[in-house]
């Protein structure tokens, strides 16, 4: 009796101990991919000039950036470039896509992991029609050829923005990496 | 594992001959050409990965790899990877090359004259491959109305931007604006426009059917015409109370017919700007 009361605790606590690490390992594929997903967006917008910069904007600006670098790091992983149009126009788009077609080309997919992206507006038109941006971003860059990693980095990496406005957002038209500003 | 371990760890290891080392160039233009260095026996797999272009090839080691000058066109980042057993990356940075485009934006499309700091301009200089000139760049800035210089200045581009703001000039007509670097010019035009009425004088007579008011040729303080189409508002003042008649300018000049027949206070406003006041009597 004692061993098949045993057993039955036994039967009774392995779906629960099942559901705590299914959850402890969902976590973790959360967490992961929350990281992987979500870039993180700090804008300092006090050095801006000739125009200030008001806040609305400046949250405008933060908002779509993050989500301009989710989609840019969702495309890059899949080799899609559907999501770009959103926030990416003229020489940026077009690198993007080329970017893309060439990577599907040689099979390649890149993975940019866990994005800290610190902004900060350099200038803002006097008419308010462009804005120009400097992001140090943290991030682990990854390389795949086919489903092997071929490089994996923890980069520190200096971009030079141009961002525009748009009917409802402000779009990336200029992304370029330099050694340093 | 333990092999690949070992090469890691020490040095003179014999399996060090499984290992690749490439060295990647300090400075590369924008479509030039690009010489990778690697060392190494045997065959690998060379990578370039950068902002609109990716390289997978088969390498010899210990032979230069070439990058054509398309495959390096986009100015930022290049990861190159060379992979035998393990792989090794290096990144390199490219640079863009000459202006060879400017982007100018100019603000705004019509102005009124002599309004202070009204008119401003951005220049962004760009390579022929698009790639953002962050070097330093002189561009000389000219406003011009028909033969004569408005304004001439000269402002070196921090971080790829230069720009200026400026007053209107005191002629309506076409602003000339131009942007110079190296010899490549942009021209827009900004169309300058009267501004507002000044010293609006109005004349008025009684008719058979009551009073005839126009105004004396509408311009503003610099002289220029006040366009067609600008509203001025007369207003008839008597017993009965107040009327406004509201008339658009035609060739200059703005009409309108009152019924009034006892004294009446004629006046005129267009804008912010009021106009003379006129007495007359009543009709006889």
């Amino acid at each position: 009796m004692p061993h098949l009361f045993a057993g039955s605790l036994f039967h009774r606590r392995l779906p629960v101990t099942a559901a705590i690490v299914c959850l402890c390992l969902f976590g973790l594929r959360i967490d992961r991919v929350a990281a992987g997903s979500l870039p993180q967006v700090e804008l300092n917008a006090n050095a801006a000039g000739p125009r200030a910069i008001e806040n609305l904007t400046a949250q405008a600006i933060s908002e779509n950036y993050r989500h301009a670098w989710q989609n840019l790091s969702e495309a890059l992983d899949s080799n899609s470039s559907h999501s770009l149009d959103l926030y990416f126009g003229g020489t940026a788009r077009a690198q993007l896509g080329q970017a893309l077609a060439e990577q599907e080309r040689t099979g390649l997919r890149s993975r940019y992991l866990n994005q800290d992206h610190k902004l900060e507006a350099v200038f803002y038109a006097p008419e308010g029609d462009v804005m120009e941006l400097h992001d140090t971003t943290q991030c682990e860059i990854q390389v795949l050829d086919g489903g092997k990693v071929i490089h994996d980095e923890q980069a520190v990496l200096h971009y030079v923005v141009l961002m525009t406005p748009a009917a409802d957002r402000w779009v990336i038209r200029q992304l370029q990496a330099v050694h340093r500003f | 594992m333990a092999v690949i371990c070992l090469a890691v760890i020490w040095p003179s290891n014999p399996c060090l001959a499984q290992t690749v080392e490439l060295r990647v160039p300090t400075a590369v233009i924008a479509g030039s050409r690009a010489t990778i260095a690697t060392a190494g026996t045997g065959e690998a797999t060379f990578y370039v990965i950068g902002p609109s272009h990716s390289v997978k090839r088969k390498v010899r080691l210990g032979q230069e790899i070439q990058l054509q000058p398309d495959e390096v066109r986009s100015a930022g980042r290049y990861l190159a990877i060379l992979c035998l057993e393990v792989c090794q990356s290096a990144d390199f940075y490219v640079t863009p090359g000459d202006a060879a485009g400017l982007s100018f934006l100019v603000h705004p499309s019509r102005v009124p004259v002599r309004q202070s700091e009204s008119i401003s301009g951005t220049v962004f200089p760009f390579d022929k491959f698009h790639n953002l000139l962050l070097a330093p760049v002189k561009v000389d800035f000219r406003l011009m109305a028909g033969d004569a210089d408005l304004m001439s200045r000269s402002v070196t581009t921090q971080s790829g931007v230069a720009w200026f703001r400026t007053h209107s000039g005191k002629q309506a007509g076409s602003l000339q604006v131009v942007a110079v670097v190296k010899g490549l010019s942009v021209h827009r035009v900004v169309q300058q426009v009267a501004s507002d009425p000044c010293d609006l004088r109005v004349r008025a007579q009684r008719t058979k059917k009551g009073i005839s008011a126009e105004t004396e040729p509408v311009r503003d303080c610099s002289g220029n015409p006040v366009p067609d189409g600008t509203i001025v508002s007369f207003s008839e003042t008597d017993a009965r109370g107040t009327s406004t008649v509201d008339a658009p300018i035609k060739q200059g000049v703005a009409r309108a017919q009152m019924t009034a027949s006892g004294p009446a206070v004629i006046s005129a406003a267009s804008g912010v700007v009021m106009g003379n006041e006129l007495r007359l009597g009543a009709q006889p």
